[in-house]
């Protein structure tokens, strides 16, 4: 018997978000009625008061809490080394910034914070008394084209092996399991006039592993257009795909009891629910069987021109669909 | 400047924002509003680049303020504020000093933003991915 349970990041709603068409009352009330068990959010985004969480902005979130019956699982922080315009920040400056963050998910209730990359595993270490102090567990996404077995990860996984708090491990997003090409981001490269016999070309060297420089070299010669160039890096970028993702499960196998939320990662799913470039038929049973019982938190990923609401409403009845027919 | 991407969520510049500004009763300058065209809230020391045109005429840095969280900064000011954060909701005014102000009608304003993404380093030594929230609109002035 499944025991994760299904929610969704606020993120998915960015497009109606940003452009007034829905408030944050609304993007909850909205993941309540689409089937989310819980919510994450990304605090850059949504938290008026950021970095800080005013008392005012924790008591709405409690209120939201109770008229729509979710509540914030998740703190969604981001890593900003960069926001110095003279320099990077150093570890010590990431620390704190991560901290803060600490601070904030427990004040808004989340028992869960997604972090980046940009905090280092020795920084992660070095965060673990003070997650344990708030009970508050932090993970590190690991986001197409990283993996459970790509270098920078297992950076992490030694580092959090040698130090052994339970409060320190990693937020999976499916799109590592990709085995197709992006769906939004081909078609928006037809729109912009690739051809698809050019679109199809490139999509069978990723599958045969061509080096990505040979492919640039190789798709110049007959489209040298930056939209085919655009679509081309994505395939060999933040949406990658392979012919199978076998090798990733079981990488994912191993991380599991490290994982304290996963994104289920969606860019389109179809009206026969399901996701057009990843196979979550072969993910969920894997997430099951595992015992695993956090979140998958839909992430709709906001390219092209879909509804938010509906991707989420779709991703979350994919994943019942799924558990039903394979009695997970 | 390198390469940069966009986001094209919401207009930079807001619309029916443009109105003339009064000092001790006369007209001496204007000001209209700005979005970040992003899908977060940023630092404005992430913030590259910062120009406003109008009516094709490049306005001088020192008559410029940008105003966020009730405060006024000068152009020079903003990449040291990095506890100033501009959220994504939240209009900025642009605020320009010109004795006068503008003249009754449409104006074109051209206003210029390029910022760091910070968290998506695309190479060493401090080169992070670059976002263009620019935006061109011809607006009447209101008053």
């Amino acid at each position: 018997m499944a025991k994760f349970k299904v929610g969704c990041t606020l993120f998915s709603f960015t497009n109606e978000y940003v452009r007034g068409q829905l408030s944050l009352e609304d993007c909850i009330r909205t993941a309540a009625q689409v089937g989310a068990e819980g919510y994450e959010i990304v605090a850059t985004q949504m938290i008026p008061s950021y970095p800080y969480v005013s008392d005012s902005f924790a008591g709405f979130i409690r209120e939201c809490s109770a008229k729509y019956g979710i509540w914030p699982v998740c703190y969604a922080a981001n890593m900003d080394r960069g926001m110095r315009r003279d320099r990077d920040l150093t570890e010590d400056e990431m620390l704190g910034m991560a901290i803060n963050d600490l601070k904030s998910a427990h004040k808004l209730g989340c028992t869960t914070v997604r972090q980046q990359f940009l905090l280092s595993p020795n920084a992660m270490v070095r965060l673990a008394p003070y997650a344990e102090e708030y009970g508050i567990r932090v993970g590190i996404e690991i986001h197409n084209p990283e993996t459970p077995f790509t270098p920078m990860i297992e950076a992490y996984r030694e580092a959090y092996d040698k130090c052994n708090s339970p409060y320190i491990g990693f937020v999976p997003d499916f799109g590592i399991f990709a085995t197709k090409p992006n769906k939004p981001y081909w078609d928006q490269a037809l729109e912009a006039g690739v051809k698809e016999s050019t679109l199809q070309m490139m999509a069978e060297m990723k599958y045969d592993e061509v080096p990505q420089k040979e492919a640039i070299e190789r798709v110049l010669k007959i489209d040298p257009s930056p939209a085919a160039m655009s679509v081309l890096t994505q395939m060999y970028g933040f949406v990658q795909f392979k012919k199978d993702c076998r090798k990733e499960l079981e990488g994912l196998k191993e991380i599991m009891p490290r994982c304290f939320e996963m994104h289920g990662k969606c860019h389109y799913i179809g009206e026969d629910l399901k996701e057009a470039s990843i196979p979550y038929d072969e993910i969920l049973p894997v997430v099951a069987e595992s015992g695993y019982d956090g979140f998958i938190m839909t992430e709709f990923e906001c390219a092209g021109d879909y509804s938010g609401i509906e991707m989420v409403k779709r991703h979350i009845a994919m994943e019942r669909r799924i558990i039903k027919e394979k009695t997970l | 400047m390198a390469f940069a991407l966009r986001m094209n969520l919401v207009d930079a510049i807001s619309d029916h924002s443009l109105k003339n500004t009064y000092i001790n009763g006369k007209k001496s300058g204007y000001q209209f509003e700005v979005r970040l065209n992003y899908y977060r809230g940023h630092y404005l020391s992430d913030i590259e680049e910062f120009e406003v045109t109008v009516d094709g005429l490049k306005v001088k840095e020192q008559d410029i303020k940008f105003c966020i969280n009730e405060k006024e900064f000068d152009v020079c000011q903003l990449g040291e504020c990095y506890t100033e954060f501009w959220t994504v909701l939240e209009p900025a005014t642009v605020r320009v000093y010109k004795k006068g102000g503008l003249s009754a009608g449409e104006h074109k304003i051209d206003f210029k933003v390029i910022f760091r993404s910070p968290y998506m380093p695309i190479g060493p030594d401090h080169q992070y991915m670059c976002y263009d929230g620019s935006g061109i609109k011809t607006l009447p002035v209101l008053d």
